[in-house]
């Protein structure tokens, strides 16, 4: 059924970059500021999947906590360079610490690394499952799997534990968290690890299928930001249904001419329906929904005072 | 650090004279026995000069994030491209249309730009940046596609092809003096200093009656126009065409130049990218990983010289010299409105109510201000009267209920049009731009409709407008006791004199209405009643004034009448002593009721 596999496609791609959005408006929320360098940091978890790989020869699935536990450690080092010193400083200069940090991370992976698109290992295999009719990619299951896992995780995390509580608080009120005692640098801190691991789960993730290269970073900072924009600026369920929306109009629109058969009779359909063009489309109804409503389409999760 | 502006002010006008000036020598020296790989170079570094010039209208003075200017430099580059190879056109014939097409993309992005917040103004800058490169790679037919365009020929002017490297070079450097001049003629008056007011404290901007959305338009097209020159000199100078210009490197390299030189500053533009287009001849090592160097550089910058390098170079100067006494300023009155006789109704509100989520912040509030009486507010914390405030001035719009401004309905207005019509205000934080002079922060509120491209380009090298702004502010400064202080920096500025200055400010808009949020904050006992004395004569002109306070000894001998809200709601009206007799109004305060003595 080419319905059920599409959409199988739209969850894996959707998980993919609900953990790259998650990422990025966790940091969001507890900084107020927008990290540049989340796209470059999938980038980087993409080819610290490749170097783990090349070097273990193990499964992506078994690489997937050392991965986790390298970006977390990178994450902390940009936090430290690029947002500790700048923290009392409105949130634009940040904007530009972390455009500088993924300048580097770029440079520094084609200088590692070369221009040339590489993949990383499956999670699990290449194979293919067929279940209920569907034949089904093991990659994409896994993708989901793994996505979900830390999706549920995440919600442990804030909801069920003191450590989580704190991060919240950090993010709701910078202020009144450090009034009471909560060490807010330290949260922030966290919230950067947290922020990089999962963009570097979704290298891993992504960069089987899509590859990677050092500039692969740039396309997925675009769609973390578009997802958050449209989700609602700062809320975390409007993180992941705004990728979702955005994965699934990926898919869906090349395959438009498949599931609508007549619109593969019009003049220059591989043109107009192109992953290209689908980038275009995307972009402009995004910048269409900006001018309507300039604070995205469900407004922003917080109401600022003047 | 606190430095001491002043001098910092003072070697503001320095540091361009003395690098101009190095400049000039260094050229004279070099430029003769340049190679002409060098030569070519330094073109570039005059390209990269403008289209950071440009740039620094939008993210410096605006205080935007754009991340378009690469993209306008790009369009700038293919249009005067595409016109030479395709139609013959050279580059000067070419320029309306190189400089104009970047400037319509701008103007067709600029309505979500009128009043987007920075994140979503610099996502927005990234799409366009995005769709048009997207574009560019696909429209093969007339752009060349991922190959683009060979055999753009050289620089021309008036019929005479530029053929040598140093006639080309002197063309560019040419226009950069001349761009450079344009910028400062822009920004060296009134209108830089609304800039200043619009990046420092977007919303009082408004409340003075500067228009921000018409400020951050001017400039985004300004940056436009500069980087369509520098693409249109770009594309003639390499002589070949490619989407590589549209990339985010260009734009990183512009960023990182206004970072570097420092984002308000003309010399800093030019000179940071000499320095940023040159660095990689320099230090040859950095040839292939120039842009892991930037990185570097840009990130250092950011975190450790934030003003970047031409305003610490400023700062190490004003070590040194001393300021020249400041010309005083004569004061001039100012003519008043023609205004209602005393006792008419000035403002209204009827009906007003607003809800916050799922908070009723202010609910069917109806109440009058009259010409010369002063009203005063109370009401505990949260209790909404900042935000009755805010929605007389239009910065929040009410859920229903209507405020009217003698007969004219205000609600749904934009705060600058509602100041321009007579309502000025204080802010419970005083906002004052901190580098300004006492002087300057009133007499940007001077006239603010009268401040924008046209008249800034109109004002001759004694600045007339500005002298006559200045010298009405020193009036309005003398009549609120801080004439003493019009020099000195308004982040020098002791609290209470800040709030004078920031309540001359306001009668700088010639208000018909004065709202006043808690203006005897700050103050001891004697400035507390020699605001009231003041507050008084500005009332006896006919002015009416609404006062929230919290201070009741300073406020009830100042109110001729008295209103309380709670909760949204208004609970008690009328003189000074009925209203803080009224058991509600103690009720709310206190929070039992109250049984009162007979």
């Amino acid at each position: 059924m080419a319905a059920s596999q599409l959409l199988l496609e739209v969850l894996a791609l959707g998980a993919a970059y609900a953990l790259v959005a998650l990422g990025f408006v966790l940091i969001l929320n507890a900084t107020g500021a927008v990290n540049f360098s989340q796209g470059d940091m999938v980038m980087a978890g993409g080819f610290g999947a490749v170097l783990l790989g090349n070097a273990l020869h193990v499964p992506g699935l078994v690489l997937l906590p050392l991965l986790l536990a390298g970006m977390a450690a990178l994450g902390v080092v940009v936090a430290a360079v690029a947002y500790m010193p700048l923290r009392r400083r409105p949130p634009e200069a940040v904007f530009i610490s972390t455009i500088a940090v993924g300048i580097i991370l770029q440079n520094a992976a084609n200088h590692l690394f070369g221009a040339e698109p590489i993949a990383a290992p499956p999670l699990l295999g290449a194979g293919r499952v067929r279940f209920a009719g569907i034949d089904a990619s093991v990659q994409s299951l896994a993708i989901i799997g793994v996505a979900v896992l830390l999706v549920v995780f995440l919600q442990v995390l804030f909801a069920h534990t003191q450590f989580g509580r704190r991060l919240r608080a950090t993010a709701q009120d910078r202020e009144v968290a450090m009034a009471i005692g909560i060490p807010v640098d330290r949260m922030v801190t966290v919230t950067f690890a947290i922020g990089a691991a999962l963009a570097g789960a979704a290298g891993l993730l992504l960069a089987n299928a899509f590859f990677v290269t050092p500039t692969s970073g740039a396309d997925y900072m675009v769609k973390a930001y578009i997802a958050i924009v449209i989700g609602g600026w700062g809320s975390i369920p409007g993180a992941v249904a705004g990728a979702l929306l955005i994965a699934a109009f990926e898919v869906l629109y090349p395959s438009l001419p498949l599931l609508i058969p007549p619109l593969l009779r019009m003049a220059q359909s591989d043109t107009v329906f192109s992953q290209t063009t689908s980038t275009i489309v995307l972009d402009v109804a995004v910048l269409v929904i900006l001018v309507a409503r300039p604070r995205g389409l469900f407004g922003d999760a917080v109401r600022q005072r003047p | 650090m606190p430095m001491m502006p002043w001098r910092t002010s003072l070697a503001r006008a320095g540091v361009g004279l003395p690098l101009a000036v190095i400049a000039l020598v260094v050229a004279a020296i070099v430029l003769p026995q340049a190679s002409d790989y060098a030569l070519r170079v330094l073109s570039a570094a005059g390209i990269y000069a403008l289209l950071a010039l440009g740039y620094s209208f939008i993210f410096g003075q605006a205080g935007a994030l754009s991340l378009a200017q690469g993209t306008f430099m790009g369009v700038g580059a293919y249009v005067s491209g595409i016109l030479a190879v395709r139609w013959g056109l050279p580059f000067d014939a070419a320029l309306p249309a190189s400089v104009g097409l970047p400037v319509a993309l701008a103007l067709l992005v600029a309505i979500p730009v009128l009043r987007l917040q920075t994140h979503y103004f610099a996502l927005a800058t990234l799409l366009i940046g995005q769709i048009v490169l997207l574009v560019v790679t696909q429209w093969e037919s007339v752009t060349g596609g991922a190959n683009g365009i060979g055999g753009v020929p050289p620089l021309a002017l008036l019929g005479h092809a530029i053929e040598g490297r140093l006639p080309a070079l002197l063309l560019v450097w040419a226009l950069v003096v001349a761009g450079g001049a344009l910028a400062w003629q822009i920004t060296r008056g009134r209108l830089g200093d609304a800039f200043a007011v619009l990046r420092t404290h977007p919303v009082m901007a408004g409340a003075v009656g500067i228009d921000p959305g018409l400020l951050r338009f001017t400039a985004f097209l300004l940056s436009a126009g500069y980087a369509g020159l520098a693409g249109s000199l770009y594309v003639h100078a390499i002589g070949v065409l490619s989407p590589d210009i549209l990339g985010f490197p260009v734009m990183v390299t512009c960023l990182t130049i206004a970072v570097i030189g420092s984002r308000l500053r003309i010399a800093g533009a030019i000179a940071g990218a000499v320095l940023i287009i040159e660095l990689p001849e320099w230090a040859r090592f950095l040839r292939d990983d120039y842009l892991l160097a930037f990185g570097c550089i840009l990130l250092l910058v950011v975190v450790a010289l934030p003003g970047g390098l031409t305003e610490a170079a400023e700062r190490l100067l004003g070590r040194f010299w001393t300021a020249p006494p400041v010309a005083p300023v004569v004061p001039v009155r100012i003519q008043p409105r023609a205004l209602p006789a005393r006792g008419d109704a000035l403002l209204r509100v009827a009906g007003l109510g607003v809800r916050f989520g799922g908070v009723r912040a202010l609910d069917d509030v109806t109440m009058e201000l009259r010409a010369g009486e002063i009203l005063g507010l109370i009401g505990p914390n949260g209790s909404g009267k900042t935000t009755l405030l805010n929605i007389i001035t239009g910065i929040y719009r009410p859920d229903g209920g209507q405020v009217w401004l003698g007969g004219r309905a205000i609600v749904g207005r934009k705060p600058h049009a509602i100041a321009r019509l007579g309502i000025a205000r204080t802010f419970q934080t005083a906002a004052l731009v901190p580098e300004m002079s006492a002087l300057d922060n009133v007499a940007v509120a001077r006239d603010a409709a009268c401040v924008g491209l046209r008249q800034a380009l109109a004002v001759g090298l004694r600045d007339g407008p500005r002298a006559r702004a200045r010298a009405e502010a020193m009036a309005l400064l003398d009549r609120m006791g801080a004439g003493q202080q019009a020099a000195v920096p308004a982040g020098a500025l002791p609290p209470g004199v800040a709030r004078l200055v920031e309540i001359a400010r306001a009668l700088a808009c010639v208000p018909l209405v004065l709202l006043l949020d808690e203006p005897a904050a700050g103050l001891n006992e004697t400035e507390q009643a020699e605001l009231a004395r003041r507050l008084r004569r500005v009332a006896d002109d006919g002015v009416g004034l609404l006062v929230i306070e919290h201070n009741m000894p300073f406020l009830a001998p100042l109110a001729d009448r008295m209103a309380c809200l709670d909760h949204g709601q208004l609970i008690a009206a009328g003189t000074p002593a009925q209203v803080q007799a009224d058991p509600a109004v103690i009720e709310a305060y206190l929070g039992t009721p109250v049984a009162m003595p007979t």
